[in-house]
Order: C-alpha cells, then structure tokens, then sequence
C-alpha cells in the first residue's frame, strides 16, 4: 500500500501529463465545439495539475485561475452563440481536420526548437533559479508564490511592465472595434 | 456633499435592515408568549379566525324573541336577487297572521354573497352570517332551506369537512 | 508526537474530507430552514409551520392539547423542521425528466460541475490554525495521530479558493446551454455575465487583506488579521468587508442579484429544465456557495478563529486577563458562530432589500465597486507600508 501510494505520487506529473494529452485529442476528435471546450477545460485543469506535481503551486492556480476561470469561459460563450446548425458547423469545424493536424506538427516542432536546452538539456535552466540576494530569507521551495513576485518585480520589472502595457493596448483596441461596429 | 456621503455611506440600506432587523426580533422573541401576537398571521385551523364585521357569508334566516321564523314572504329578496338563487313558497300556518315560508330555498353554488337580499329585506329577518369555510365534496349539499327552510338556522354540511373536529 | 506515514496522512486527510462534508451538509440544510423562519419573521409571519409534526405522532398529539387550552405550542419555532426532510426526499425521489433535445453528456456533467467546485473550496480553508484535535488511541490505524485544522495548508490557498471559485460558472453556462432551450440559454448568459463581472470586485477586495496580511495561505491570512494589525487597519478591513460581503451576494446568485432565478418575474434561468436531484445539486451548490463566502468573510474580516473581528482582537489580547484568556485563544467554535451569522446576514438582506434591474446590477459591478476596491487596495497598501 505504502509503496504503491509513493509511486503513484512520484508520477504525478506523468499521470497528469497523460490526462492532459488525453484530453487534447478529445478536444480535437469531439463533433460538438462545446465538448471540446470541455475537454480543454480539462486539459487546462490537467496541466494546472503538472505544475502542482512539479511544487509550482502559484504557476498550477494561475493557470486554474487564468484559463480555467477566464478564458476558457470566454471561449464557451463565443462557441456557445456561434454555434449554428450542424451542417454549417460541420463545414467549419470539421472540415478543416488536415490543416489542424499541419498546425500540430508545426507547433511541435517550433516548441521542440525553442525549448531543445530545456527538454535535452542535463543539467536544470537557469531561468528557474532565484538570485540568492532575492531569495533572502525565503524557503522558495515552500513558498512559491513569493519567489515569483520578488523574481518578477525585480529581475523582469520591465517585461513585466511592458506586457501589461500590451493588454492595455489590445483592451483598447478592443473597445475601438466594438465601438466602430456600432455607429 | 451630502449627495455623494449618502452614495457612499448605505445608510437607506442601513435603515431598512434595522427595521427588519426589529421585526424579525420581536416575532422572534414574542412567537409563544404574547397573548395578542406580533406576527400578523392567524394560525388559522387551530386558533380561530378573527373575521371583520362586515364579512358576507352564508344566508341565514333569523328567528325573533318567540322562536318564529320573522320572514312575512314579501319576495323582496327574490326579486332582487341577481344570480336568482332564493326561491319563496308562500303558506299559512296556524296561529300566525303573517304569511309563513313554507319553502326557502337558498342555492349556494350561484351566489356572489352581494347582500342586496338584506339589504332590501323590510323585517331584518335574513342577514349573511359569518360562517366562511364553506366547502363540501357533494354538490347537493349547497342547496340549503329544501326541507321547511330548517337547515338555514344551523351550521351547514357545506364548510364541515374545513373545520378542524379535534 | 508521532509521524505519520504517507498512507496514515492520507487516511487523516480522508476523515477532514469527511467532517469538512459533514458540516457542510449539516449547514446547508439548516440554512435551508431557517431562510424559511427567519424571512418570514423578518415579514411579521411565522415561516414554515405546516409540516406533519404538528398532527401527527407525540408532537401532534401534545400540539393539540396545548391547541385546545388556548396556548401556541412550546415547540412552536421548530415545527416546520420536518419539511427539511420532506423537502430532501422530494428532491431525491422526483422523476429525473432528460429534455429529448438536449445534450445527454453536459447536461449530466453540469450540475456536478457547480457541486464539485463549491465544494473543493473547503480544501483550501483552515478552521482552526495547527491541531484541531488529537484522534484517540484506540482509533484504528491512525489513532493518537494529530488532525490539523484545514485540509490543505497550501502556501497560495486564496487563490486556490477563488480559481476553484471561478470555475463554477461553468456549471451555470454549461448547464444552460445543455438544456437546448431558450430559456436556460438566455439565464445562463445572463447569470454567467454577472459572476463572472463581480469575481472582478471580489478578488480585488480580498487582495487587501493580502496586502495586509502578506500572506496567501488561509490560516496565516486569517491569522494575521485577527492578531497581527495595528488599529488603524480598521479602515481598510471594514470597507473591504462591505465591498466583500455585496460581491458574495452577487456572487452567489442571491438577492438583491438573483438575476438567474428571479423568481416572481423572469423564467428560472439556467436551471428551467432540471429536475430531480440534477436541480437538487445547484440547489445544494447555491447554498454551498453561501457558506463558503460566509467562511472566506469570517476568516478574512471577521477574525476567523478568534473571538473579535477586524483585527481587535490583537488590541485586546495584551490587556485580557488571566481567566478570560480561553477567548483570546482560537476556537473553532467562533469561526462556526461567524459563519452562521453571515448566513443570517444572507437571509436579513434577502427579506430587506428589493432586486436590482439588470444593468444596475452590472453598473454597481463595473462603475461603483472596482473604483472602491481599487481605492480600498491602495489604502490597505498605505497602511502596509507605515504601520506594519
């Protein structure tokens, strides 16, 4: 018993990443847009559940909080309201089956190229370590949620600041398209 | 200035929930003890109903300080009766000078207890009494007075089954 | 104190699943009641009394004695009780109706979507900081081990319980749209719109006590608040509570923002087409919902475990003596008490204040409620930075 539970807790990642690949497949292989919404849901929830298998606890509730709770929300409501007859779904939806299997491969391919140091590398990256003048008087084992915010406020204060402000732009610009459509 | 404090600061919010807020603790508080009741319902089966004055229920006939029935058979009621749901058999019966209702039917299933019988009624001999549970499960039994306009002094059949016969 | 093995803490954890589930479920249908009591001696009226106990059996019997001498019978605040049970059973038994037209699988997995997320909430909440209690020896397996006061002490437990949170809308929209009706369609958008503008106010306005706090973890958040600030915090934490506690409203569907239900004058939103105990579960989530927004208020405003809220309690504790310092100690028996009260609050403001149209309630949302909490963030940040 006690060594089955340890070993299941050791491959936490790995069952959450199978569940997580599982649910991906769903979600292209489901007919119904909204059950794939679902399956995304899940997918999202199953890698919010890596993170945590990896301890990184912030990460894995924003991803839940981000995805789960926002976006994927916003994507139902667009897949719910589109949403038309099943001949004219079919045409969009399904028939477009080649070019996403092209997407795929392609997307793998870029993310394999990007993160090759990463994925082949030996030894850990050193994006992931904390400067020890910042990690002061922090167990950034244990508390993960402070560790990113003194990373990202002092290290990447920039980028940081400089991503906000390209939400601002697209929030804006999403209120001069709506606002255009309506006069 | 005092606008925006009223916006910012609930105090209508504030106020309303003090004045439930007090309901709610003296029905609380005085549910089984006082003997006139905060709470502005009726327990109805089990205590009995306060009913206003005025309330318009079943016909009666009424009887004067002899025990006679005081109706002289002037169809007044009959007349005038909308829904024509009182039917009057004049007859005699000794010793009595005025004329005596041998038949006094009163068919409840028709009437819309409007009260112009006793309103034109020149003896007060009928009024509307008080008796609002009326309910029955035969349909014969709304039509009172058949049998020498007798059943139209009790208690009907009809509101019976109501009544809680503890 | 011995410690325990991995299956030991596993099975420790299961029996705080179990008591957590039981006190929910002990709550909510006694919230149930006394939403029918207490709304009903808020309107001058006697709420539920009409349920079987006052005619038949012993109770009947001794009601009516007390009927026929003229007294109101002693057990008079209590005698709709058994319509709890009939009301349960009600939902159990009725016939679970499927709508030809609708989506079998979401229209199953919605209502256990809603269920599922109001209740993992608990995991992160934490009813007393450290043991709760000791099992005892004698208790198989794990006996004489200690059982901790929450679940989960997870370092970023707010927003555990606020993406958890988050995710129950799904439950509503999905739910609607599965009905394949027009009805549950148009309440579910309009229901979702709604939780999903007020999470917006709502997560801003626990972020103060965070700041306040410095802290994500539920015990060490509520905690500090209770023990931890300095008197002028007060300002902050009363505002954000009121901010909080109109956000939970909205959040959970109630009145004065039951824009979903409405009963006497829309369709009853998402939920048209359920019954049985599929309509039984966001019924039982709506109220699950409330307590875990009640449990956030007390442990985050209301002092949590400790006896005073808005953080007095750390001005008194110096000055308590000896013989009362069984109330300046945590217990979970205030938090309990707290979270009852805010359940009251949930009915008083239920039978006081009139709905809101829709668009006042989407323009307290985004116009009133943002700038407030936002303001309220900076002074919890001024507060932060010069006193604690």
């Amino acid at each position: 018993m006690e060594h089955l539970l340890e070993t299941i807790g050791r491959n936490m990642f790995a069952i959450f990443g199978v569940m997580a690949l599982g649910a991906a497949a769903l979600m292209v292989a489901f007919r119904s847009a909204v059950h794939s919404v679902l399956a995304f849901l899940f997918a999202m929830l199953c890698i919010a559940g890596c993170f945590l298998a990896l301890e990184a606890e912030f990460l894995g509730m924003a991803q839940i909080l981000v995805y789960a709770g926002g976006i994927v929300v916003l994507f139902l409501f667009v897949v719910m309201l589109v949403e038309m007859s099943k001949k004219k779904e079919k045409e969009v939806f399904q028939l477009q089956s080649r070019y996403a299997v092209a997407a795929v491969l392609i997307g793998a391919a870029v993310f394999v190229g990007v993160f090759r140091k990463v994925i082949f590398g030996t030894a850990s990256p050193e994006a992931l370590v904390l400067r020890p003048e910042l990690a002061e008087g922090l167990n950034v084992a244990r508390q993960n949620a402070q560790a990113v915010s003194r990373s990202l406020f002092a290290d990447y204060l920039l980028p940081f600041e400089i991503l906000s402000v390209i939400l601002l732009v697209a929030l804006v610009g999403a209120v001069v398209l709506a606002k255009t459509e309506r006069v | 200035m005092h606008k925006i404090l009223r916006t910012l600061i609930p105090f209508d919010i504030a106020k309303g929930l003090s004045i439930t807020g007090r309901h709610f603790a003296k029905v609380f508080f005085t549910a089984n003890r006082r003997k006139v009741p905060f709470h502005i319902v009726s327990e109805y089966p089990e205590v009995v109903a306060r009913i206003q004055p005025r309330f318009r229920g079943r016909l009666t006939l009424l009887k004067d300080e002899q025990g006679e029935i005081k109706c002289v058979c002037c169809m007044a009621c009959e007349k005038i009766c909308p829904t024509q749901v009182i039917t009057i058999e004049k007859g005699k019966k000794e010793g009595r000078k005025m004329p005596f209702p041998v038949r006094y039917d009163f068919e409840m299933e028709r009437c819309i207890f409007c009260e112009f019988c006793v309103e034109s009624c020149g003896f007060d001999s009928i009024i509307l009494n008080h008796q609002f549970e009326l309910a029955a499960y035969n349909r014969e039994d709304f039509s009172l007075g058949l049998e020498g306009a007798e059943n139209m002094f009790e208690p009907s059949q009809v509101g019976k089954f109501s009544v809680a016969d503890d | 104190m011995p410690t325990p093995t991995l299956t030991q803490s596993i099975v420790i954890t299961l029996i705080q699943c179990v008591l957590v589930v039981a006190f929910v479920f002990v709550v909510v249908p006694l919230t149930v009641f006394a939403e029918r009591k207490v709304l009903g001696y808020l309107q001058q009226r006697l709420g539920s009394t009409r349920v079987a106990s006052g005619h038949i059996g012993i109770t009947g019997w001794m009601n009516r004695g007390m009927w026929k001498m003229g007294r109101v019978p002693v057990l008079s605040y209590w005698r709709g009780i058994p319509g709890l049970v009939a009301d349960v059973l009600k939902l159990i038994l009725k016939e679970d109706i499927l709508p030809a037209k609708a989506d079998k699988f979401v229209f199953f997995i919605a209502p256990a979507l809603s269920m599922v997320a109001a209740v993992v909430v608990f995991a992160a909440v934490s009813f007393v900081p450290g043991t709760f209690f000791t099992l005892p020896s004698w208790f198989p397996y794990v006996g004489g081990l200690p059982v901790s006061g929450g679940i989960a002490d997870v370092n970023v437990g707010l927003l555990w319980i606020l993406g958890v949170a988050s995710v129950g809308v799904y439950g509503i929209v999905l739910a609607g749209w599965a009905s394949n009706s027009k009805y549950p369609l148009l309440g579910g958008l309009r229901s979702a719109a709604q939780m999903v503008s007020y999470e917006v106010p709502l997560a801003l306005s626990l972020l103060a006590p965070v700041v306040l706090s410095g802290s994500l973890n539920f015990g060490e958040m509520s905690s500090r608040m209770a023990i931890g600030l300095p008197a002028w915090a007060l300002a902050p934490q009363i505002l954000g509570f009121l901010i909080y506690l109109t956000c939970g409203f909205a959040e959970t569907n109630r009145l004065p923002f039951d824009m979903p239900e409405a009963e006497n004058e829309l369709v009853a939103g998402f939920h048209t087409e359920y019954s049985g105990m599929k309509f039984g579960f966001f019924y039982l989530a709506e109220y699950i919902n409330m307590t875990v927004v009640a449990a956030l208020a007390s442990g985050f405003f209301l002092g949590g475990p400790w006896l005073l809220p808005f953080g007095l309690q750390g001005l008194v504790n110096p000055y308590l003596p000896a013989f009362l310092s069984w109330f300046g100690e945590p217990h979970a028996i205030f938090f309990v008490v707290k979270i009852i009260f805010i359940l009251f609050t949930y009915i008083w403001v239920r039978g006081t204040i009139p709905r809101y149209r829709y668009d006042q309630v989407m323009s307290v949302a985004w116009k009133y409620l943002i700038p407030m909490t936002l303001f309220n963030l900076l002074l919890a940040a001024v507060v932060r930075c010069f006193a604690v």
